[in-house]
């Protein structure tokens, strides 16, 4: 038989307790900083005198890098800081950012100058971290506990926990029952994801069977077969074969069909245009309904920078198909469930639901605090054009206004996008106190409503959470502990190798043109 | 001072411009407040006739100074109407049904008048007109008028604060005109009094401004000023008057005028309220939203909930609770600490005058002393070490002491929630050392207390009417009662009824010296005659003990918990001694428990007190706590891990049974599967099949209660089943899920189901319905469970945690809506129930007349007992 002792001393190391957070975190600094520089890519100007002769002005953004903690004294100097030090001294635990930046006149591409832009609060630790790299004699001779397992941060002095966030999977299908004035309907839906922004796309299966979708900035809902043929399936054979090859479904698809009030990809779009602009001319309700469509229904399909694209680009073209055949798999798993082919999913299911852990909240709150200091270096640039002054970076980066708005959230725990309890006081009450604190897991749902089966202890939780351990009253269930064998991945930003992978595997891509 | 008044009749209206004029005291026209010396600037406003906030400044309109000037309205001359939001949508519906042209209402003569009829009607019998007014404004919908033949066009209604007909924007002054021109009769039948309230005055053009004693301005440490958000809101809106004004006059271009004029409408709208939906909230500088009107009225921390019904009060204390036993129920232990600080006022007269000069004399770090003394001419004078001398000698008659607490005192005593009268009973005052109160346990039934660190609250009652009350209407002993279910809420528990239990069950024989110590807490003044004399020695029963605190004159004849209800009664020879027979206070035969003296159900107490009186039935209940611990002390008790062992054959017995059991379950598994198994009557087959195996299981584990229970039982004197017969703590349930099987575990009345796809936990095959794979713990919780019946008992012990966490939030919010709905009921002395306005609830309080207190668990004659007693000699009243 296995010997288990050396399994179980795999799992319990004091190592492992908060090795969550320091892996999400490492991931952040590794990888996610440098993705939000690059969504970014440049900063535009409005700089661009055609009379006197000045070119367009914008910034190119190179290679971000975190530095490692360090206090900045009055006189001047810079020290090396240790969060001892910082938790007595009342200081943040943070090290300088440095970005790369290059003015482009025209088309004249200055050199890269780094800068300081801001200082990024450090997990205790983590790779950067001051600790990281010593042994535990040398943690105790810079007076660390060698037994603290780390995994927060230290604002001001005090010790901050950003709490991991249980969510609901995002771009996962989900088919439940619903009531629409007393009767039974069937809806899938989906929390499309993309970067900071989360939409809600529904399709549902109405009364007469008639399959309609609704997502944000459209009232009401969209004919989902109108809404298909403007992503560009115009026949119904396209269209019935992206909802489902069963016969029995395409039955239902049948009378959809008879309901769809465009049968060409130019009259479908001008329907939606109608919809979403009403009133206005023509060419903008076009405009509009492109828009709308690219941005707003399934975001997570997009291509990069699908922002910066125009409107006629193929790359478009291909995510509005993607997000047709999309469509077409929620229609089929609504008729799927009318047929009771299967079950409603269990939204309580830990399969269906996914951790935010300091890393990618870490990431959220940077984009957005980065996308101020952007805004703020365009004004600062524009106001130096302004009084003819020559451009510099280094003038024209004001490292407080990050740094300001990394650290206000991380000690008050309001995040961006106005949720709160995010980052709370690190409990020292005692030593199991503070471990379980590091562990703690907390649901998004509201504690004032009863939410039974939310707060049920799930059977796919054995292994992950603790069955034993959640509070007595009002967060009874909601808010949740790991339990002692609990791993976390940090997720795979590299979407390429798992489709090869699942090809391999004998996944049939959907439609040539799909996955290359 | 005034003569009090009294109030007869309160009349709701709207303030009319005129009425907003004579009422002001100035006309305010300056948005600024203070000048550069920081005096309020005339007609700002901050103006002195508004009333005073600042000290040695006297108000111009009153004279008075701060504190005594309640404040003055001034007033705001609005350069253009606007509409008032809080009656934006009536306006609306105003407008819908009356003429556009002529301003009447758009129903004919004779409807109009019969709508009029029915109003008045209803004024007249006090009955609501909601109803007939909302039907008015259902029907008023002409697309012409029926007296000038106007075509009538589509009011739209453009939240918050806007009107569009047929696409066209109403302006305030055109909506106002229209308002104006309806007919005092029409206005009735909106349910108006248009003397009071005449619809144009919902479009404001004079806005009162409200005394600077409303809205006081704070000054900060920095010396700075910082306004009230009202008075903020105030300047904005004359800023912006003033603007429109100037515009106006200078001829500015019509969009302009308008830009300004929904400007104006803007701030006067957040004025009256910052949450209306579709406007942007008036922030402050910081960017938090302002505090206006409205917000100051509404909600939990508003004036009305937060302010007016929230009472605050002196002469209050809090502290954490403990337990003392040898408190008497009506007592109460107060730290030293807290007595010293809380008083009871003492008038001195001829009669107490030396008494009270001592207490003054020991001053205010002596206790017993006194901390305060009120002088004749009303002067009060803190009691100090160095004047307390002084100050007892020229102690008067007609003075006023505030003497410290002492023992005897009478103290109101509250636990929250105050879901019952019972909540807040009073008690006597013991004052002890430490930092605690004390309770006798008893006493926790009805505040639902435990000693896990729970605070109460202490009040001292200050006037002659509230100690009179205090001391013969919420005397704990008066409470012994229940008005719930007109039986005994206090009573013993736990150790107590297991100590009673053990004295009085069988014949226990007690020599002198064990029964005078077991008796030692007891009032008594010596022992009856022995039972029985041993080789010369003197023994007396347990009974017999017992019988010393029971009152004379005590008759009762019941069934124990412990009874077993035989088919045949052998009464007196009852071979478990259940048949409990008391003649003149002496136990003659059968066991006290649980039902003797249990809280909720404490049988001889109920009779003390519905038969005798409530002193006696405290004095009881004292006793037989101290006797009942005392007892127990005697023979000891106590538990542990060994007393659940049961021998190896019945631990094979139960295996065995659990076994067969499963093999059932898999039999109606397969029977199920291979379609066998006939559906029970409205069950489908799968639900036929889960109550099939849940009764199975059930069974199995009853069988293996009854095994491990029948072990453990036949020992006679195992502690864990002492306490369950006798009702002291415990069930022969938990016996046996300690000894012999846990069982099924279930969520919401069901086998556990939820999980992975087809199955609950990956241990288990997918489609397992069996047993172990749904939540079945055949262990017991002493062998241990093992990880998937862990994990399962988790889920079921989830559900309960749920459970209370959410009962408790819910049940708060139905208290508080059955005592709103509840609070004015009152029992007239003619037995009718009434509310305020003496209009009739119930004829007959309950419909039967019957206080469910003073009633016999609930009814209002006891015949059984009537009977009983004349038939052993009528000796009970």
């Amino acid at each position: 038989m296995l010997d288990r002792t050396e399994l179980s001393k795999a799992y319990f190391t004091r190592k492992k307790i908060a090795q969550h957070h320091i892996d999400s975190f490492n991931v952040f600094l590794e990888q996610g900083l440098q993705k939000v520089i690059d969504e970014q890519g440049f900063i535009e100007t409005d700089i661009e005198d055609i009379e006197h002769n000045i070119e367009p002005v914008k910034v190119k953004l190179g290679k971000i890098r975190v530095g490692n903690p360090v206090v900045r004294e009055a006189d001047g100097s810079v020290e090396p800081l240790f969060p001892t030090e910082a938790r007595l001294r009342n200081i943040t635990y943070a090290a300088e950012i440095f970005l790369e930046m290059a003015i482009v006149r025209g088309e004249v591409e200055g050199d890269y100058i780094e800068v300081n832009i801001g200082q990024m609060p450090i997990m205790i630790g983590c790779a950067k971290c001051n600790l990281a790299r010593l042994g535990p004699d040398e943690w105790v001779k810079n007076g660390e506990d060698p037994v603290d397992p780390g995994g927060y941060f230290i604002i001001n002095g005090t010790e901050r926990v950003i709490m991991t966030l249980e969510d609901l999977a995002p771009n996962k299908i989900m088919v439940e029952y619903d009531d629409r004035y007393g009767d039974q309907i069937e809806v899938a839906k989906v929390f499309s994801q993309r970067r900071g922004y989360r939409a809600l796309v529904i399709v549902e299966r109405g009364r007469k069977s008639i399959l309609e979708v609704s997502f944000p900035s459209i009232s009401g809902r969209l004919n989902l077969v109108m809404l298909m043929r403007a992503l560009g399936l115009e026949t119904d054979q396209e269209i019935v074969n992206a909802v489902s090859d069963d016969p029995e479904i395409q039955k239902f698809m049948l009378e959809n069909l008879d309901e769809a009030e465009a049968d060409t990809v130019e009259s479908a779009m001008e329907k939606i245009g109608k919809r979403v602009a009403a009133g206005q001319a023509k060419d903008y309700q076009r405009k509009r309904a492109h828009y709308v469509i690219d941005r707003y229904l399934l975001p997570h399909l997009n291509p990069e920078n699908f922002e910066r694209l125009g409107p006629e680009d193929p790359k478009l073209a291909e995510s509005r198909i993607s997000k047709a055949y999309f469509l077409g798999r929620m229609a089929e798993a609504c008729c799927e469930l009318a047929l009771k082919r299967r079950a409603p999913d269990d939204k309580d299911h830990y399969s269906n639901k996914r951790l935010k852990l300091a890393g990618d909240l870490m990431e959220d709150l940077f984009r957005v605090s980065f996308n101020r200091l952007t805004r703020d270096i365009k004004y600062q640039l524009e106001r130096a054009n302004m009084r003819n002054r020559e451009l510099y970076m280094i003038t024209a980066v004001r490292a407080d206004v990050l740094t300001e708005r990394l650290i206000h959230p991380l000690a008050t725990g309001n995040w961006v996008g106005g949720r709160t309890g995010v980052s709370q006081l690190l409990d020292r009450i005692d030593y199991m106190a503070m471990l379980s604190h590091l562990r703690r897991v907390i649901s998004p749902l509201s504690r004032a409503q009863p939410h039974f089966e939310a707060r049920d202890l799930h059977a796919t939780q054995w292994g992950r959470i603790c069955p034993s351990e959640t509070p007595e009253g009002p967060n009874c269930g909601l808010v949740k502990n790991f339990a002692m064998s609990v791993e976390l991945s940090t997720g795979v930003e590299d979407e390429e190798s798992i489709k090869k992978i699942m090809l391999e595997a004998g996944v049939r891509p959907l439609r040539r043109g799909v996955v290359e | 001072m005034t003569s009090p008044k009294r109030i007869r009749k309160i009349r709701f209206g709207l303030l009319s411009p005129a009425e907003i004029r004579k009422m002001s005291v100035t006309k305010i026209i300056t948005a600024d407040t203070y000048d550069d010396d920081g005096y309020p600037i005339d007609m700002g406003l901050m103006d002195p006739r508004l009333g005073v906030i600042d000290p040695g400044l006297r108000c111009r309109t009153c004279g008075g100074r701060p504190g005594e000037c309640p404040g003055h309205f001034g007033h705001i001359e609005l350069a253009a109407p606007v509409i008032h939001v809080g009656f934006a949508r009536l306006l609306r519906k105003i407008l819908r049904t009356t003429c556009r042209k002529c301003g009447r209402l758009l129903l004919d003569e004779k409807t109009k008048t019969d709508y009029l009829r029915q109003i008045k009607l209803s004024q007249q019998y006090g009955q609501p007109i909601d109803e007939i007014v909302k039907n008015v404004f259902k029907d008023a919908k002409s697309t012409t008028c029926p007296y000038c033949g106007e075509e009538q066009k589509e009011i739209k209604f453009e939240k918050p604060t806007g009107y569009l007909e047929d696409g066209h924007k109403l302006m305030p002054t055109d909506v106002r005109d229209r308002l104006e021109m309806i007919p005092d009769d029409d206005i009735e039948v909106f349910g108006m009094d248009p003397k009071n309230a005449r619809p144009e005055w919902m479009v404001l053009t004079v806005l009162p401004v409200p005394p600077v004693t409303v809205r006081p301005s704070i000054t900060l440490e920095s010396g700075q000023r910082s306004e009230d958000d009202l008075t903020h809101k105030l300047v904005d809106i004359i800023r912006i008057n003033q603007r429109f004004q100037e515009n106006r006059d200078a001829g500015a271009p019509q969009l302009i005028i308008e830009d300004l004029w929904e400007l104006l409408q803007y701030h006067v709208t957040t004025y009256m309220d910052n949450a209306v939906s579709g406007v942007p909230p008036a922030r402050h500088r910081s960017g938090r939203p302002l505090k206006t009107l409205s917000q100051r009225l509404k909600g939990k921390e508003g004036r009305f909930r937060g302010s007016l019904s929230g009472k605050r009060v002196n002469f209050s204390a809090r502290t954490v609770i403990s337990p003392d036993p040898n408190l008497s129920v009506n007592e109460v232990g107060v730290p030293m600490k807290i007595a010293r600080e809380m008083t009871v006022p003492v008038t001195v007269t001829p009669f107490n005058i030396e008494a009270v000069r001592e207490f003054v004399r020991r001053g205010s770090d002596n206790w017993p002393g006194a901390n305060y003394v009120k002088r004749a001419d009303g002067r009060r004078l803190k009691i100090t070490d160095k004047n307390c001398a002084e100050l007892a000698e020229a102690l008067e008659v007609g003075w006023k002491i505030d003497r410290q607490l002492k023992d005897g005192d009478i103290v109101l005593f509250n636990r929250q929630p105050s879901l019952h009268r019972m909540s807040i009973m009073s008690h006597f005052v013991r004052v002890m050392p430490h930092k605690t109160f004390r309770l006798n346990p008893a006493v926790c039934a009805p505040y639902n207390a435990d000693f896990d660190g729970d605070e109460m609250n202490l009040h001292v009652p200050q006037t002659m009417e509230a100690l009179a009350e205090a001391r013969i209407l919420m005397l704990v002993q008066e409470n012994i009662l229940s008005p719930r279910f007109g039986g005994p809420i206090i009573g013993g528990l736990h150790d107590h009824i297991s100590g009673i239990y053990l004295l009085t069950k069988g014949y226990r024989m007690f020599s002198e010296a064990d029964a005078l110590e077991i008796l030692s807490k007891v009032k008594l003044h010596e022992l009856p005659e022995p039972a029985e004399v041993r080789d010369g020695v003197k023994y007396w029963t347990g009974k017999q003990i017992f019988s010393q605190i029971l009152p004379k004159g005590l008759d009762m004849t019941y069934q124990a918990k412990i009874c077993e209800n035989c088919d045949v009664c052998k009464k007196e020879e009852c071979e478990r001694d259940a048949y409990v027979v008391i003649r003149d206070g002496d136990l003659k035969c059968g066991t006290i428990d649980e039902k003797a003296i249990g809280a909720f159900s404490g049988k001889i107490l109920d009779r003390i007190v519905k038969t005798m009186d409530v002193q006696t039935a405290s004095a009881f209940l004292d006793e037989v706590t101290r006797l009942a611990i005392r007892a127990i002390t005697h023979r000891g008790f106590s538990y542990g891990i060994s007393d659940t062992d049961i021998p190896r054959e019945s631990v094979a017995q139960i295996t065995e049974i659990v076994l067969n059991s499963e093999k059932q379950v898999r039999k109606l598994i397969e029977a199920h599967d291979r379609g066998e198994l006939e559906a029970l009557p409205g069950r489908t087959l799968d639900e036929t099949l889960e109550m099939r195996i849940m009764q199975e299981l059930a069974k199995a584990r009853d069988a293996a209660g009854a095994i491990a229970g029948k072990f453990l039982g036949s020992q006679g004197d195992n502690s864990a089943v002492i306490m369950a017969r006798s009702g002291a703590r415990g069930s022969f349930l938990n016996l046996t899920q300690m000894a012999g099987c846990v069982g099924q575990q279930s969520v919401r009345g069901e086998r556990i189901m939820r999980g992975y796809g087809d199955r609950t936990l990956p241990h288990f095959l997918p489609g397992d319905r069996g047993a172990d794979a749904r939540g079945f713990v055949e262990s017991s919780y002493k062998k241990g469970l093992n990880p998937t019946e862990f994990f399962f008992h988790a889920m079921g012990g989830r559900e309960g945690l749920v459970d209370t966490a959410v009962r408790t939030s819910q049940s708060g919010y139905l208290q508080r809506r059955l005592v709103n709905a509840l609070q004015d009921l009152e029992v007239k002395y003619d037995g009718s129930v009434r509310e305020t306005r003496g209009v009739i609830v119930q004829f007959m309080y309950g419909e039967d007349g019957v206080d469910p207190m003073k009633s016999d668990y609930g009814e209002g004659v006891n015949v059984p007992r009537i009977v009983e007693s004349v038939v052993n000699g009528g000796e009970s009243k």
